[in-house]
């Protein structure tokens, strides 16, 4: 099924039948999948396995059909050393993915609450070398390659099932945790055989999210040797935050009287009204219909709202994409963007509890570009945990910023801006870590090695 | 090191706290590494470079810097910096950089390269060796020219150009409504 209203048939220019689903592919909604990290113990079993498993890795052929299941594979460094990757090829991979995430957290400000210390212990380990990432709209397709996989996995004792972590659409509709529309926005890339119908975004170079193509610069950015290896590969972020409901709650009932005041400073810390429906369309009051309608909810800039009146700077959805705001530095936010697939976990807190359940909830953040560790750097140092860029000071991002009992939240007012204190951290970081997405053949390829 | 060494250090620190009145140092003023290469000091770093020119390149930076009547109000659309000084040495032949400017250098180097390319390889083109902003070297290239301050001061380490350009205006305002 091609999903007309949602996209418009374009040029393939890039070779999608080597490309994992899972970088361009729309999660299905609901979503239903699970993530399994497994350690390699032998090389030459972990590569027949390898070999075996490639006819069920799914390509992003037709990749605006999100119907069937899909399977996607990753490494992580630590992998590619046990799997005996020739010395210049291991060598050739970017300092900051040799080093992995833990490594870089002061660049990252991945510091206090979020430092490494504090990660789930499944976190700490080196012994996470292959991820495997299956995604399906129900539990019956997701089952049915579930069990295709590891039977596959069950012949080869080289290669040990670490750990499995299952996920959902939180919550029915495709709300996150804190109960907003989730996953809307994507960049659109160009050559991808299908556009957005964003009237304000220009599809952005592919080489930005897919290495072997030309990037924003007309250039390359640093990939991994040989060329067949790299080529239609990307790099992956995968981060598990936890999210305090609850806390977003208290804090909301905390700094507004009215139910009406309350949902009015949630959407202006997102962006959005809990429908998805973004506040620059209709500042006053949440209009589901919006929310719910893919070809609209998502087609606007800021240009006619520079004051951030409507959607204030500060903000999550305008600090992840500024989109044409006048910036206080300089900045092209082409460069800053990556490809989110994120998916939430755990049971959901009951509609605006204030009470923490002890349940584990929240997000494993899963993003993809071509040079993912340096944006990752960016935006966690300049858009996220500072406010710098929007002449905000240190002020941090509201929902993803490290905020801990000590955030401000400034919306732009007449005469003088309010600004609210006190903020907590409303997602720790539980755990992350890169992996390298090879291109469908580059698995071949090192299977065969 | 030997005795004459000793002698002379402790009688540098006698006549330095003497001309300083012991006044004790104050923590906002302390700088750092900036990373790699170079001195932070709160928000701020600082960035030095002494390096070979091309044959034609201090004619050109000139005849680019007299055009302008040596006035880089381009530059203020950068966001992040504070000062550029360009100064030619040894009879033209070295080129002596230095800026100051909010956080680190490379943050934003790929967007520089993107944004205003043709005016950075305009004036940095003109030093030997310069790769081109697009070429996937360039960071290297520029830190291994960079040479790190000794000591390096500024008035306020916590304001950014953003923070001061805001204060500015909040200073305005006030006036403004002060002389109503």
């Amino acid at each position: 099924m091609f999903l007309k209203n949602l996209f418009k048939r374009t040029a393939e220019k890039i070779a999608l039948h080597d490309i994992q689903a899972i970088i361009l592919r729309d999660r299905p909604l609901p979503y239903h999948g699970v993530n399994v990290f497994l350690e390699i113990l032998n090389p030459a079993s972990a590569k027949a396995f390898l070999k075996e498993i490639v006819p069920y890795v799914t390509s992003a052929k037709n990749w605006w059909d999100n119907n069937d299941a899909w399977l996607a594979i990753a490494f992580t460094y630590e992998g590619l050393k046990k799997l005996e990757l020739p010395p210049s090829t291991l060598e050739s991979f970017p300092d900051a993915f040799k080093k992995g995430m833990a490594a870089r957290s002061e660049k990252l400000m991945d510091i206090n609450e979020n430092a490494p210390e504090k990660w789930d212990p499944v976190f700490k380990t080196t012994s996470n070398h292959i991820a495997v990432s299956i995604t399906a709209k129900n539990l019956d397709d997701l089952n049915a390659k579930k069990t295709l996989a590891l039977q596959v996995l069950e012949k080869y004792k080289g290669v040990k099932l670490c750990f499995q972590a299952d996920f959902d659409t939180p919550i029915e509709g495709n709300f996150n945790h804190f109960g907003f529309r989730d996953g809307i926005s994507n960049p659109e890339i160009e050559g991808s055989g299908a556009e957005q119908l964003n009237s304000k975004e220009r599809p952005i170079k592919a080489g930005e999210f897919i290495m072997g193509y030309a990037n924003e610069a007309g250039n390359h950015y640093p990939m991994p040797q040989p060329l067949e290896f790299a080529r239609n590969g990307t790099f992956v972020i995968f981060r598990k935050y936890h999210s305090h409901v609850a806390a977003f709650n208290r804090y909301l009932q905390e700094q507004a009287k009215t139910k009406d005041e309350q949902e009015l400073l949630a959407a202006k810390m997102v962006g959005r009204w809990r429908s998805g429906a973004p506040l620059n369309m209709c500042p006053f009051k949440d209009n589901a219909a919006l929310g719910a309608d893919t070809t609209k909810n998502n087609d606007f800039d800021f240009s006619n709202d520079q004051n951030g009146k409507l959607v204030p700077y500060s903000s999550h959805m305008r600090r992840m994409n500024p989109r044409n705001s006048k910036m206080a530095v300089m900045s092209d936010v082409n460069l800053h963007r990556i490809i989110r697939k994120g998916v939430g976990y755990g049971p959901a807190l009951p509609n605006g509890s204030t009470k923490d359940d002890g349940k584990e909830r929240g997000l494993y953040f899963i993003a993809f570009s071509a040079k993912a560790m340096e944006t990752l750097e960016f935006l966690q140092r300049e858009w996220v945990n500072s406010g710098n860029f929007m002449s905000l000071k240190n002020e941090k991002d509201p929902v993803i910023g490290l905020n801990e009992g000590k955030g401000t939240f400034t919306l732009p007012g007449e005469p003088l801006p309010k600004r609210f204190t006190g903020m907590p951290t409303f997602n720790t970081l539980k755990g992350g870590m890169y992996l390298f997405m090879p291109g469908i053949n580059a698995i071949k390829w090192l299977s065969e090695l | 090191m030997n005795i004459k060494q000793l002698t002379q250090d402790a009688g540098l620190k006698l006549k330095l706290y003497l001309a300083t009145l012991g006044e004790p140092l104050d923590k906002a003023h302390e700088v750092t590494s900036a990373g790699d290469a170079g001195l932070r000091s709160g928000e701020l770093s600082e960035l030095t470079i002494i390096t070979d020119l091309k044959p034609d390149g201090a004619r050109n930076l000139r005849t680019i810097f007299e055009t302008l009547k040596g006035n880089l109000t381009g530059a203020r659309k950068v966001g992040t910096l504070h000062d550029m000084r360009f100064v030619f040495l040894e009879n033209d032949t070295k080129l002596l950089f230095c800026t100051c400017y909010d956080g680190d250098w490379d943050t934003y180097i790929n967007d520089f390269a993107t944004k205003i390319p043709e005016m950075m390889d305009l004036i940095f083109g003109n030093i030997e060796g310069w790769p081109g902003i697009k070429s996937p070297t360039v960071k290297e290239f520029i830190l291994s020219k960079q040479i790190t301050a000794s000591a390096w001061f500024v008035s306020h380490p916590n304001l950014t150009v953003a923070d001061t350009t805001r204060l500015e205006k909040i200073g305005a305002g006030l006036n403004k409504l002060l002389e109503l």
